[in-house]
């Protein structure tokens, strides 16, 4: 265990995805490479900038025309690329788990949240229905619901927007994946119930050793929640920098972004506007 | 009393059926001020703004718009004078009008004559080029989008503009530069601004005084250095300031 | 196309520039582009061509059918198909051929009579109804309930049997019957754009009802009822003949297709031609207007 714990998780080399429309082909991703440890590491960057792509791409969630290429694309040094649908999709929820944007698009409807997560247990592993409420309900407890018993018998419609949200992170962390993608966990979520799911995102990331990708539009959240950041614009990471110096950002979009908040320590009469360079994307 | 001010509420109270989501709320907004109304989802400050403009009619309470006491159907002098922005760009442009058509509509119902000017005039105002006259809401981003629905706001000189959440749907580099045409605007024509928002930057940004809103009652009131110097009164606004500054680790 | 030669521009890309630079320029492009989208489509493009031919045979059905399709000759009754009359002849001795070829005349006029009648009826019963809501709701959709609880051809029975035989008089009980799904998809479509932002936007405006319904809620329910009318011109054209088989549709000697597959019936162990082709002409024409449907709605109803 302590000899693989500093190897990467991920190693992507080189990932592109692109889109052959009949207009002719959308480059989302083109060449992003990082690697991914037992860290929290955050992707920022604005609609189109391909970070969600990138998650996606990782689970093999790519939609229909988009075609996923990288030199080197390994999950503790097996080659994503080499495998065939059936091992990709064995890894995803076991391995690799993703939580998305808005939990109420993705559960199901007709069934009660406490059966999906136990199902979402019972897909990866070998247990009984009863050991698979057991720990459906321990799992419930984990991400801070106060009543397991009664949240379990809830239909998704039933409960509230931070509540579905903790939901979905119980389903997703029930089977131990390595890794945790999280894209805008927190954006449909108002600012204080925010607070609280990254809290229990955090403590569980941190006392499983699971490696986070956090995606967001949220330059301020990225800063004070990850250890490391990329920044994504068209497709390409523009600068990769420890959160804490993302205030000392060196890349022109960056600190653009960063300039064109409204901040109230500094009030400015009018905001910075961002002018985008075509040599960043060359 | 009322003269002196562009808008007032006098204990304002809205349901909806069993659930009372606005809780005897008043409030005063000067003439040229930029008053800011913030709170979570569910506190009922967007319902506030549906009440003032006369989209909500479910009320009771006293409202008074430019010296005038509002009766819960609003004549047509009164959107001359109030208009309204709102959140979601992508919903609030007709899908099958062009810019064009959208900023025509309001000109025709007033019966105002040089149509074909004041609609140059108010895409330029905006900062939309003149190509864009006869696009299809799907042919512009979102940004472009909600300049179009500024523009629609602004073809009938109102006095009064209603912001509800208007750059939480956009970039951040979006909403700086819709930020700022807000702001030019505002300063340009002397329009008096309700700003709804979540985002408490966004507010001390845009306002010289806000309200903090929490379960359809108003919590405290505030100058906008208040905020920046981050010494509200009450608990609540104390918390929400907080949580805006982000994930904190604990120990 | 000629005056256009001195621009510099084509006029594939006059229609689809993004910047056009007048109404008639965007519309135009508009519908160019879901043309674009519906030639993609090869199955909706055979329903249009059946359209089209159907059509043509009307415009054009003196110079293609061979005889009069009135004309009786008793010494050629019930002849098989020949070079002479490619369908045969029937029971007077009429050229099957020709009546077919005549009967998409009848087959237009009721089509189109139905489409006017049936579309704006429908869509302004379902704007106003999920526009306005309320009784104005509940009154009309107890009215369109009261005839979808009918069985439609038995309900254009009972209409037809109170106006009387005859081709007017199926249209109008067919129009009559043929309403209600309308109201309902319209309304159902209403009730979601009511709570839009852009009709918000509009009342902002001052806009009055009338002005909200007619311009802004109506435009965005014809797409869909355009589709729906499309799905449904099979069977409209299959109750018409169904009236005709009936002998309550258009009457004799008007050369309509469920008029000859009713008088075809006596014969139709000993001379099947005189039923079948005007019965193969209903389903080709119904699979037009089908495929047709379905390519219109994947270009009308995206986004």
């Amino acid at each position: 265990m302590t000899a693989t714990s500093d190897a990467p998780l991920l190693t992507l080399d080189e990932l592109r995805v692109d889109f052959h429309t009949p207009t002719g082909i959308v480059n989302a991703v083109r060449g992003l490479s990082f690697t991914l440890g037992r860290e929290r590491l955050g992707i920022v960057g604005e609609s189109g900038s391909g970070k969600s792509m990138t998650g996606r791409a990782i689970l093999d969630l790519i939609p229909h025309p988009g075609v996923v290429t990288a030199k080197r694309m390994e999950f503790r040094g097996k080659d994503l690329a080499a495998m065939d649908k059936g091992s990709r999709r064995k890894l995803r929820g076991r391995h690799i788990s993703m939580v998305m944007q808005d939990p109420k698009f993705s559960l199901n409807p007709v069934q009660t949240v406490g059966d999906q997560i136990a199902e979402a247990y019972r897909v990866h592993h070998k247990a009984s229905a009863r050991q698979a409420k057991e720990r459906s309900l321990a799992m419930l407890e984990a991400v801070q619901i106060r009543e397991p018993q009664r949240v379990y018998d809830l239909y998704p419609h039933e409960v509230s927007g931070g509540m579905g949200q903790r939901v979905m992170i119980a389903m997703m962390l029930i089977a131990e994946p390595e890794i945790l993608i999280a894209d805008e966990p927190t954006s449909a979520l108002d600012v204080t119930v925010q607070l609280q799911i990254l809290k229990i995102l955090d403590d569980l990331v941190t006392s499983r050793g699971m490696g986070l990708i956090f995606i967001s539009h949220d330059l301020h959240l990225v800063k004070s929640f990850c250890d490391r950041v990329i920044v994504m614009y068209g497709g390409k990471a523009m600068e990769t920098l420890p959160a804490q110096e993302l205030d000392r950002a060196q890349h022109p979009y960056t600190r653009g972004l960063l300039g064109c908040l409204p901040d109230l320590d500094h009030p400015r009469e009018k905001l910075a506007t961002l002018t985008r360079d075509p040599a960043w994307l060359a | 009393m009322s003269t002196q001010h562009a808008i007032t509420a006098e204990k304002l109270n809205v349901s909806f059926g069993d659930s009372h989501v606005v809780k005897d709320l008043s409030f005063a907004v000067s003439p040229g001020e930029s008053y800011g109304i913030v709170g979570e989802s569910g506190s009922g400050k967007s319902t506030v703004l549906r009440v003032l403009a006369g989209l909500n009619r479910d009320w009771s309470g006293e409202v008074d718009i430019l010296g005038k006491r509002q009766p819960k159907i609003r004549d047509k002098a009164f959107y001359r004078a109030v208009q309204m922005v709102f959140q979601d760009p992508y919903g609030s442009l007709h899908p099958k009008k062009t810019v064009d058509d959208t900023l025509a509509e309001p000109l025709a119902i007033h019966g105002i004559r040089d149509a074909e000017a004041k609609i140059t005039r108010a895409m330029a105002d905006v900062g939309l080029p003149s190509s864009f006259r006869f696009r299809f809401p799907h042919q512009l981003s979102g940004g472009q989008r909600q300049r179009v629905a500024i523009a629609r706001a602004l073809v009938l000189e109102p006095t009064i503009l209603l912001l509800d959440e208007p750059t939480s749907a956009l970039d951040v580099s979006i909403q700086a530069e819709v930020l700022n045409l807000l702001q030019a605007l505002r300063q340009e024509r002397k329009l008096t601004y309700i700003l709804v928002s979540h985002d408490l930057a966004v507010v001390g940004h845009m306002c010289e005084r806000l309200l903090v809103m929490q379960f359809g009652r108003g919590v405290e009131e505030m100058s906008a250095e208040t905020l920046a110097a981050r010494t509200p009164q009450t608990d609540y606004a104390r918390q929400l300031l907080i949580a805006s500054e982000g994930f904190r680790r604990a120990g | 196309m000629t005056d256009h030669a001195s621009a510099p521009v084509t006029w594939q890309a006059w229609l689809t520039t993004t910047s056009p630079e007048s109404r008639r320029q965007a519309r135009l492009g508009q519908l160019y582009r879901q043309w674009l989208a519906f030639r993609k489509n090869p199955a909706a493009m055979v329903g249009l061509l059946i359209v089209l031919a159907l059509l043509l045979l009307a415009a054009f059905a003196p110079l293609v059918a061979p005889h009069d399709p009135l004309a009786q000759a008793l010494d050629q009754r019930l002849l098989a198909p020949s070079a002479k009359h490619l369908f045969g002849t029937d029971a007077l001795g009429r050229d099957i051929f020709s009546r077919v070829v005549y009967g998409t005349r009848v087959t237009l006029v009721i089509v189109m009579l139905v489409v006017i009648t049936v579309g704006p009826l429908g869509l302004l019963i379902g704007c106003a109804a999920g526009y306005f809501g309320g009784w104005v709701d509940t009154v009309l959709m107890r009215i369109t309930d009261v005839f979808l609880a009918f069985p439609r051809l038995v309900l254009a029975l009972a209409f037809v049997a109170a106006l009387g035989p005859g081709l007017e008089n199926a249209v109008i009980a067919i129009a009559f019957t043929a309403w209600p799904p309308y109201a309902r998809v319209a309304r159902a479509e209403t009730m979601i754009i009511r709570n839009a932002d852009y009709i918000s936007a509009m009342r902002l405006q001052g806009a009055s009802q009338m002005r909200i319904v007619l311009k802004h809620v109506v435009p965005m329910c014809v797409p869909s009822l355009i589709v729906r009318t499309t799905y449904d011109m099979a069977g409209v054209i299959i109750i018409a003949a169904g009236l005709g088989f009936l002998g309550l549709g258009a009457q004799p000697p008007i050369p309509e297709w469920g008029a000859m597959i009713s008088t075809g019936r006596e014969q139709i162990f000993d001379q099947w031609w005189v039923a079948t082709f005007p019965g193969i002409a209903i389903c080709v024409v119904a699979l037009g207007f089908n495929l047709l449907g379905d390519g219109l709605r994947d270009v009308l109803d995206a986004r």
